[in-house]
């Protein structure tokens, strides 16, 4: 097993390192820098074009490229040209608001995955089932961002129940129980609309599974011996619906670099998601390499994830 | 591991679904909005408070909106509570950057942040010339050369510390230092006598500041011009005794400027959560005298959001309004609207040269496309911005005339009235000129084939229909304009932001935010980069200087000469404005004593609200 992980590692290394240059290639190749924001008849276009060789935007690419990679190697990923701090700081300032959404996202998948996909599994064809399966393809069908923005209008603005914005209240102190509990206040909405969304998937998946095994003849023997309905679903079907599921887990955190940005945009909420999305706007270079290439290990990683978490529970598959 | 590939699939997406609002919410924006931290009030003695007692009403009875309806002060109704708190909404889809000194921000975001508890030495009139009623007063040499500054005595700084001349030399020695991050050393700065060398490291000090003593600063210009005294000054102190152990490299990263901010304004920043929101308590040790409110607090909300924020309350204040979003929203029951002429207006621009890397100066091309000023004065008069300003903008927007917007009130020109919309008048003038038909369209003189490409900017709803507008009432004359929507960063490359003209180019559309001073060269001299239609003309350089020479100080000169120049553009036509703009600006019920624009005499530390929490829409 640990053969396999440093040899994904190994791979992985080429993988970035590629992924390195095509982002950055990407970013050079989008119109304007950093600069060309402020145009303005205020700021004496020499003062920027001065600016400009101090950052070394006018140098071609590869130099540009291997002074950035370079550095990167040694953990300092740049200058962020707009927040005017070095981009590792604002990168972790931000990245705690993403885990802790996330986190919250992944909790609420799962708590709504799994009972809807085991009452639909297990009850099939029911009408309960029917009413499951139905919100599921709604879940299919919805766009994230529109279902957020409904569910911001709703739950945030016609009731009122939710805060509207931001990732706390202003003006709470750090440290103390108010703060942790606003910052939860704040999380829920944003988290609880993304997971409505994403969990469909893995309810689908679960029914299936259910629907799968429990007419496999293991089951129909447990049934034979005389185990109680209960038993046979928690203990056998259950147990064994619930491999693919776990193994889907690193997927699903790639997933959820995807759906943060969208749901960050929507609920203002400060993350990396919508750092990464006015920085692509405001051409911050610095920033954006970093970002994609922070999000392309992180899916690389939730893959090699998914692929142990696999070996482990399906003895079956373990990768030699 | 089938799985994987639609995932990256889908992400990749996404993002472009996203890139594509992205900038057309900046394009939007069109330019960026001035830097000069215009948001800040400014006495003067003739602007006295006059609150409309009768006001019309904001629509006519036509559906139009005229921004002449609107007042920029808050009416007074109702008596103010003691104390109290408020929200103030910075309306951005993105974080505040956090660089929060004046010294070193360069964003819009930060200086609205800034504008609550930081403000500058000096404050101006309506005209924009620097007063003596602000933090610091001011005199001038028989020359015009030297300024002698005096801080008042109770200016200090939240930390108690007397804000000193010294501060102010420091400030202008880092901006001034070789490792200064900031984009505020310009032109301005190697006014001051010294500052190049020090600049350059051939002087350790700036010869021509010289401290008097505690409160007194005097610095000698090179050169007196009437621009020095509308935003030629550097007018923020930075705090010495806080930044002086900084490495100037350092200090815009620093927690001085980013977590622990300093100024001397009305309200002090208590805490910030990072680009989220701030929240700012009273500084009872204001030079003004003690701010009406306890406290206040800003918060970044989502430009969709607005709305619904204003409705529910959940904001009392915005520093910005799409004005789009407006007509619907004009009777909201909890909202009192302000307006005003916004300091900015649309044009197209014609291409009539090349910029010259080496000379830094523009290149006119005798043969380019649109050379002939009758087809560009033909293309001026086949557009009816009027209507455009109607149907596109509710009356918001409206036709322009000059390029010196009424927003400087004392320099547009009312009385000249442009070219106005004469679509026969247009062909005609065609005709005369040598453009004659060839099947659908015109040719040009010498009978060879004319197509002109226009360029635009992507952005709102509005943006492509009226470029749309454009082409057809080129259409309708004989021009065949081909048009071209483009990306904000696009437009300006191509339009030559960085000196590399795209050949291609032949019209474009663009808007300028202008200046607080109104001397129009940055954008039309020979030697400014932003002069995208690159053009030059021997009397537009001689007006352009004499708006700005020690002469220019008799205002009444200054006037007739950019009255002048103001027809010079109306008869030349590198560019023609379409539109100027208005802002709105929604205020909550319950606030007292706000005032949108410059020299109403309306201070923040005066603000006030009627009852504890905001008025909710009905």
């Amino acid at each position: 097993m640990w053969k396999i992980v440093a040899r994904r590692i190994t791979i992985m290394i080429p993988q970035i390192l590629l992924l390195s240059i095509f982002v950055f290639l990407l970013a050079k190749a989008m119109p304007g820098d950093a600069l060309s924001g402020l145009i303005d008849p205020n700021i004496d276009p020499k003062a920027i074009a001065e600016k400009r060789i101090q950052l070394g935007l006018n140098k071609p690419w590869y130099e540009q490229y291997w002074d950035w990679i370079t550095s990167a190697l040694q953990g300092d990923l740049g200058q962020s040209f707009r927040f005017k701090m070095p981009v590792t700081e604002l990168v972790g300032e931000r990245m705690a608001n993403t885990f802790w959404l996330s986190l919250a996202t992944l909790v609420f998948t799962y708590l709504i995955a799994i009972p809807l996909g085991i009452i639909s599994g297990r009850y099939n064809d029911t009408l309960a089932d029917r009413m499951i399966t139905g919100y599921t393809y709604i879940g299919f069908a919805a766009p994230l961002f529109i279902f957020a923005l409904v569910m911001l209008w709703v739950f945030g603005f016609h009731f009122g129940w939710f805060p509207t914005g931001g990732s706390v209240e202003p003006g709470s102190t750090p440290g103390t129980a108010a703060y942790i509990a606003s910052k939860l206040y704040h999380l829920l909405l944003p988290a609880l609309s993304m997971a409505l969304i994403t969990t469909v998937t893995t309810v689908q998946m679960l029914r299936n599974e259910i629907i799968d095994t429990k007419f496999k003849d293991f089951i129909v023997t447990a049934r034979a011996k005389g185990a109680s309905e209960s038993r046979i679903y928690n203990r056998h079907v259950l147990r064994n619906s619930l491999l693919p599921i776990a193994a889907f887990f690193g997927y699903e955190l790639t997933g959820l670099i995807g759906g943060t940005v969208f749901i960050e945009s929507i609920f203002s909420y400060p993350g990396m998601g919508q750092l990464f999305l006015s920085s692509i706007s405001l051409r911050d270079f610095s920033v954006v390499t970093a970002l994609v290439l922070l999000y392309g290990v992180a899916s690389i990683l939730g893959s090699l994830l998914s692929d142990l978490i696999l070996g482990i529970v399906d003895p079956r598959i373990r990768i030699k | 591991m089938p799985k994987k590939i639609p995932k990256a699939v889908l992400l990749l997406l996404a993002l472009a679904l996203l890139l594509a609002a992205c900038s057309s919410n900046n394009g939007g924006n069109n330019s960026n909005s001035s830097p000069s931290p215009s948001s800040s009030p400014s006495a003067s003695p003739d602007a006295t408070q006059t609150p409309a007692e009768t006001k019309p009403p904001l629509q006519g009875e036509d559906g139009l909106f005229n921004i002449a309806n609107f007042s920029n002060v808050k009416s007074k109704t109702g008596e103010p509570i003691e104390g109290g708190q408020i929200t103030f909404g910075l309306v951005s889809d993105t974080p505040f950057e956090g660089t929060l000194n004046w010294n070193f921000y360069d964003g819009d975001p930060d200086s609205q942040v800034l504008g609550w508890f930081d403000e500058a030495l000096l404050t101006w009139d309506s005209s924009y010339v620097y007063t003596n009623d602000g933090a610091a007063t001011y005199e001038v040499s028989e020359d015009g050369r030297t300024f002698t500054f005096t801080i008042r005595d109770n200016v200090n700084w939240h930390d108690g510390k007397p804000v000193t001349a010294e501060d102010w030399l420091f400030a202008h020695e880092v901006i001034g230092h070789k490792d200064y991050t900031g984009v505020r050393y310009d032109s301005t700065f190697e006014n001051i006598v010294g500052m190049k060398e020090y600049h350059e490291g051939k002087a350790s000090t700036i010869s021509g500041i010289e401290v008097l003593n505690e409160k007194q600063l005097k610095i000698t210009y090179i050169e007196s011009n009437p621009s020095l005294v509308t935003g030629g000054i550097w007018t923020y102190p930075l705090a010495k005794h806080i930044f002086a152990d900084i490495p100037v490299a350092d200090m815009a990263a620093s927690p001085q400027v980013r977590s622990n901010p300093i100024g001397f304004g009305p309200f002090k920043v208590e805490s910030i959560v990072p680009g989220e929101s701030v929240v700012y308590v009273r500084n009872d040790d204001y030079w003004r005298g003690k701010p009406g409110l306890d406290k206040v607090i800003l918060k970044v909300i989502n430009p969709a959001n607005v709305v619904q924020e204003l409705k529910s309350g959940g904001v009392d204040l915005v520093d910005s309004f799409p004005i789009s979003q407006f007509p619907e929203n004009a009777n909201l029951s909890n909202i009192e609207w302000l307006g005003n002429v916004d300091r900015a207006y649309t044009y197209i621009g014609f291409k009539l040269g090349t910029w010259d890397k080496e000379n830094e100066k523009v290149k006119m091309n005798p043969d380019a496309k649109m050379a002939d000023v009758n087809l560009r004065k033909a293309m001026w008069m086949a557009v009816d911005n009027d209507t455009v300003g109607k149907q596109f903008y509710h009356g918001l927007r409206w036709n322009a005339t000059t390029l010196i917007p009424p927003s400087h009130p004392e320099y547009h020109d009312a009385s000249n009235p442009g070219v106005a919309y004469d679509p026969e008048g247009a062909k005609k003038l065609l005709d005369e000129a040598g453009y004659k038909y060839n099947g659908d369209f015109r040719t040009n003189p010498d009978g060879s084939e004319l197509v002109i490409n226009f360029i635009s900017m992507t952005g709102d709803q509005i943006a492509e229909p009226l470029a749309q507008y454009y082409v057809q009432a080129w259409k309708a004359i004989g021009l065949n304009v081909q048009l071209e929507m483009v990306e904000f960063n696009t437009f300006y490359d191509r339009v030559g932001q960085n000196g590399e003209d795209d050949p291609s180019v032949d019209v474009y559309q663009g808007a300028w935010a202008v200046g607080i001073d109104v001397d129009p060269s940055g954008l039309y001299g020979p030697t400014a980069m932003f002069n995208f239609p690159r053009y030059e003309n021997a009397e537009n350089d001689r007006l352009l200087k004499e708006g700005v020479s020690e002469k220019a100080f008799d205002k009444e000169y200054r006037l007739s000469i950019y009255k002048e120049w103001q027809q010079l553009m109306v008869n030349e036509i590198p560019v023609f404005p379409t539109l100027y703009r208005s802002i709105v600006a929604p205020v909550n019920k319950r606030i007292l004593n706000y005032a949108i624009g410059d020299g109403t005499g309306v201070y923040l530390h005066q603000l006030q609200v009627t009852q504890d929490s905001p008025v909710v829409a009905e």
